[in-house]
């Protein structure tokens, strides 16, 4: 390193991975979309699912992983090696692990291109992919880290401009998700059983599929936006004091908002309530995000007339804006009755997938290509055309789902004049969303026009020109002034006292026994006040703590990690003790027979979930439909839980229940789910009856679900074996005498059997209970879970 | 906050800082923003000390047990005023039939009195119960007939059929009926017992 600060060495920035990854999104993008509209048109015409692989269950996990990790994460990667470079004023950190990382990220991709179809899948969504993509994804996303970080490390900009915030929160916040919710216990190469089970998989589950959406499609694409969007606009950011707050309060408090995709659920109330309102102060941070974003363009309105690329972020950026006004909507839980399970859900991530992450997306590509390429733009014409033809699609599409969603729900809902029974069944209103899924479809379609339109112009573009790594004279940074706060510096000082304390008390408000707790609440709000003092009379000193903490990267990533690492151990450490079997209150669930076992997994693998959800929620109509609310512990062996998101087909909590329906309805339902409901849009599943269950590996799985604490007894091979094929043949026996003739060691017994368990359940010993909860009177300041604690309840 | 830099105009703050060409502003936060964040979060406090500590409203369990149980009384209600027709309805209901099989066959419940097959005889012994499966009833064979008598029992409960609502509750009955039914036909003739007690009057009866 040379001596004087003022010296000047030219830097060539690593531009190479910065077009292959925009080439792989465009690419993936396309698929990710065709397969989108290929698979809404399913559902109105169930002959497309033409193979066992091309099945409704099978491809619409290939459609949102391809969506999210294809699609938005390659464009992600490519605007962050682009603008990180740049930010940094020098080279990412190592070219072997750029190139590391792209490879490898598109080996994985490919990986579940093929497994997903196949049907190996671990059942949890957006966290289908089998273990061995899922170690790969974690070791490529740490080479992405280590890049960064390098990057990071050796530049030569002292202070972190506010879109490298964003993919700090992005680089860590992923990786600690990912790994949590990926933990498994393998049985053979392909399949492994989550470590949580119940509703525990649930929380952790949405903990991290809420923070997909929040940690992959938001926080770096706002980073792209900040640095993007000045750039095309050539105007300065709106506000840097909105950009600290919104940061700070985002990444903190969408953590917490998981719990948000299980209300009215069996799920705690307390956590419930936690993420309903998280959501509701969620909505402010992030249009802190769209203001920031939006007002930027003060002064340079008049771009948007002539420049595709603002036209494409300022769209971009109010779907944004709509997005995430829709999202705390929907997590009112009186709201959520109505629209979960329904379209409206779908509805509302494709306003942001397509209008957010797309225009984004659209806008960056036509922004980068003439640069990375050195032309100029083949046709605004065409981009203009793309732009409009984009929107109207999203449109469509956005307000056929909305009318279908809150139509189905309210038809669900429907009783007759006395309120006695229920006025529709399912398959009345699926019939009547029918127009609109059709018009979803065009929507889709429209949009995907749009893209293909702009893949066109983007090569015509980039045969025009010849590929450019940018050359710049960088004024090289003298180490040793930045990067040098240590922890003490960090973590004591105002800011941080001052957060930290009112953490701890509102934690203690809400966690502390009777008496203690509103005592905690009273500090709180004292400490909050004094807080406040100060910082009107010392906030020039939290600036400059701020300003310095922009200097070095490292204690800021320190301070990330701490703000979204809270929220989730706040939440799921407790469900641990919920969650366990010796804890339950009313019911549990029967263990599954092993043949039911080998059923559950074939039925995860189909991805029935994607359609059937397994959970009645705490509301007349749901317990009208398809009987008794279910209760926490009747999904607690559940590895992983199957409670679902969406309703395309009923609810099966109860499948299984007394009298409800026989063995040979299932089998001719199965095979062609139209001879028994008319008009039904599953697909057939017909060859369940022409393969073998998987024998070999069923005692292993028996062995690791007792290691996973589920209750089974100790069972040799044989006897595992012996078991299931005794089931399957009294199965096949019943069917039998139906003149149905199938193998008993067939996956159609099993996932007969297994369907036929669903909602059975032995009630728990109260009394028993009653004398555990007598035994030593807590410590009064020991925590308690607030349900446990509740005024009112307590009383009773 | 404003003691760093004092603008005399209302011109917004540039901050001097520039990256890659990027400048900043640095404006007040908008007061309606601010307002709906700390609106929020006060609705957040608001909330959790009603529920939790005030102890106001219900769980949702006790809501939706509570409103269940209001559609079982009012389902009961509707009940009592069954016609024939509607049971005749019923026993052709396969579900309701199969479910009225299920509680008639189970141990210690009608079986016991009435046996298997209906007719009142285990393997030719004769059992406590009177046969169903003829066309001789002695407290009357239209359907509304026989379902107060397995709700409320023989007018004598001391002697003969015991009363089965509050044990089984009023769906339970009606399927139990169905499924007697389905042993019988519409409009078939019915007769009644030598010994049977004298008739009530017939709006009485209904």
């Amino acid at each position: 390193m040379t001596s004087t600060a003022a010296s000047k060495v030219p830097i060539e920035f690593n531009d190479k991975v910065v077009r292959q990854f925009m080439l792989a999104s465009i690419i993936f993008g396309g698929v990710a979309m065709l397969a989108g509209v290929f698979i809404a048109s399913q559902l109105n015409f169930h002959q497309l699912n033409l193979a066992e692989w091309m099945t409704f269950g099978r491809l619409r996990p290939l459609h949102t992983n391809a969506a999210i990790f294809a699609f938005v994460g390659n464009m992600m990667f490519a605007g962050i090696y682009y603008s990180t470079q740049r930010l940094c004023k020098c080279r990412m950190g190592s070219d072997r692990l750029s190139a590391i990382h792209f490879w490898g990220w598109q080996l994985i991709i490919v990986a579940a291109v093929i497994t997903l179809p196949l049907g190996l899948s671990r059942g949890k969504e957006y966290a289908e992919l089998i273990w061995p993509i899922n170690v790969a994804v974690a070791v490529i996303w740490v080479v992405f880290a280590v890049n960064f970080f390098l990057t990071l490390h050796k530049r030569n900009e002292p202070s972190l401009y506010v879109a490298l915030w964003f993919y700090i929160a992005t680089i860590v916040t992923v990786a600690m998700l990912y790994i949590v919710n990926h933990l498994s216990i393998p049985t053979s190469w392909t399949h492994s059983y989550g470590i949580f089970g119940g509703v525990q998989d649930g929380l952790v589950q949405w903990w991290y599929g809420h923070n997909a959406v929040a940690f992959f499609l938001t926080t770096p694409i706002l980073g792209i936006m900040y640095y993007f969007l000045p750039k095309a606009a050539e105007r300065p950011v709106y506000s840097y004091r909105l950009s600290i707050v919104h940061f700070w309060s985002l990444v903190f408090l969408y953590i917490w908002a998981g719990p948000h995709h299980m209300l009215n659920t069996a799920l705690p109330k307390w956590l419930q309530m936690l993420g309903v309102f998280f959501s509701l102060m969620l909505w402010a941070p992030s249009w802190g995000g769209m203001i920031n974003g939006l007002l930027t363009l003060r002064g340079a309105w008049d771009k948007l007339r002539t420049d595709p690329v603002i036209k494409f972020f300022i769209a971009a950026v109010t779907f944004y804006g709509m997005c995430t006004f829709e999202g705390p909507l929907l997590s009112i839980r009186a709201v959520n009755a109505l629209s979960h399970y329904s379209d409206w859900t779908i509805g509302h991530v494709h306003s942001g997938a397509l209008g957010w992450n797309g225009f984004m997306a659209a806008g960056m590509f036509y922004w980068l290509a003439p640069r990375l390429w050195n032309t100029k733009l083949y046709s605004v014409a065409l981009a203009n055309f793309h732009f409009w033809i984009g929107t109207l699609g999203i449109l469509l599409y956005v307000v056929a789902m909305w009318i279908s969603g809150i139509m189905q729900g309210l038809m669900l809902n429907q009783v007759t004049a006395d309120g006695l029974a229920l006025k529709n069944t399912f398959l009345d209103t699926l019939q009547a969303i029918r127009p609109l899924m059709g018009l979803r479809v065009i929507g889709g379609g429209m949009f995907l026009a749009g893209w293909l339109v702009m893949c066109y112009n983007l090569w015509r573009t980039i045969r025009s020109g010849t590929p450019v790594n940018e050359v710049r004279e960088v004024a090289v940074l003298q180490h040793g002034k930045t990067d040098t706060m240590g922890m003490k510096d960090t973590f004591f000082n105002d800011p941080m006292a001052c957060v930290m304390g009112a953490m701890i008390l509102i934690l203690g408000w809400i966690f502390l026994p009777p008496g203690a707790d509103i005592a905690s609440l009273i500090c709180a709000i004292v400490f909050g006040y004094l807080a406040v003092r100060r910082f009107q009379k010392t906030s020039h000193t939290w600036a400059n703590w701020y300003d310095r903490l922009l200097h070095n990267y490292l204690p800021f990533t320190v301070l990330t990690f701490v703000a979204v690492v809270i929220g989730g151990l706040i939440q799921i450490i407790p469900t641990i003790t919920v969650n366990s079997a010796k804890n339950v209150e009313d019911r549990i669930q029967k263990l599954y027979e092993p043949l039911e076992l080998v059923g559950r997994d074939i039925y995860v693998s189909e991805g029935c979930y994607n359609c059937h959800s397994q959970m009645i929620r705490t509301l007349v109509p749901d317990v009208m439909r398809y009987g008794d609310y279910s209760r926490l512990g009747e999904s607690i062996y559940d590895h992983p839980f199957q409670w679902g998101s969406k309703r395309t087909g009923p609810d099966l909590a109860r499948e299984g229940m007394v009298g409800q329906r026989s063995d040979s309805w299932h089998y001719a339902h199965l095979m062609d789910p139209r001879s028994m409901s008319p008009q039904s849009n599953m697909p057939p599943y017909a060859h369940l009856n022409t393969k073998a269950f998987d024998q070999k590996t069923l005692p292993t799985k028996i062995a690791v679900m007792r290691r996973l604490g589920v209750p089974y007894p100790p069972m040799d091979a044989t006897e595992i074996k012996m078991k299931a094929l005794e089931q399957g043949v009294k199965i096949a026996t019943e069917l039998k005498k139906s003149n149905i003739v199938v193998r008993p060691d067939s996956e159609m017994v099993a996932v007969i059997a297994y369907l036929q368990k669903l909602g059975h359940f032995d009630q728990v010993e109260v009394e028993e209970n009653l004398s555990r909860k007598g035994q030593g009177v807590p410590f009064p300041l020991s925590p308690v879970i607030p349900d446990k604690a509740r005024r009112a309840d307590g009383s009773k | 906050m404003d003691s760093k830099q004092p603008s005399p105009t209302n011109e917004p703050v540039l901050r001097e800082h520039v990256y890659d060409g990027i400048q900043e502003y640095d404006q007040k936060l908008p007061n309606w923003w601010l307002f709906t964040l700390y609106l929020a979060i006060a609705y957040f406090v608001i909330h959790w000390l009603c529920y939790y500590q005030l102890g106001l409203g219900s769980s949702d369990e006790m809501v939706i047990d509570q409103a269940i149980a209001e559609m079982q009384v009012a389902r009961d209600k509707q009940m009592e005023s069954i016609t024939d027709e509607q049971l005749w309805a019923l026993s052709r209901d396969t579900a309701a039939v199969e479910a009225g099989k299920a509680t008639f066959m189970t141990q210690g419940m009608c079986v016991s009195c009435h046996g298997p097959d209906l007719s009142g005889t285990l393997g030719g012994a004769k059992l406590p119960g009177l046969p169903l499966s003829d066309k001789e009833w002695k407290h009357g064979g239209t359907p509304t007939e026989i379902f107060k008598i397995v709700r409320k029992g023989s007018p004598d409960v001391t002697k003969g059929m015991a009363a089965w609502e509050l044990m089984l509750g009023m769906k339970r009955v009606s399927e139990v009926v169905a499924f007697v039914l389905s042993h019988h036909k519409e409009g078939e003739p019915v007769t009644r017992a030598a010994d049977s007690p004298p008739l009530a009057a017939p709006a009485a009866a209904k």
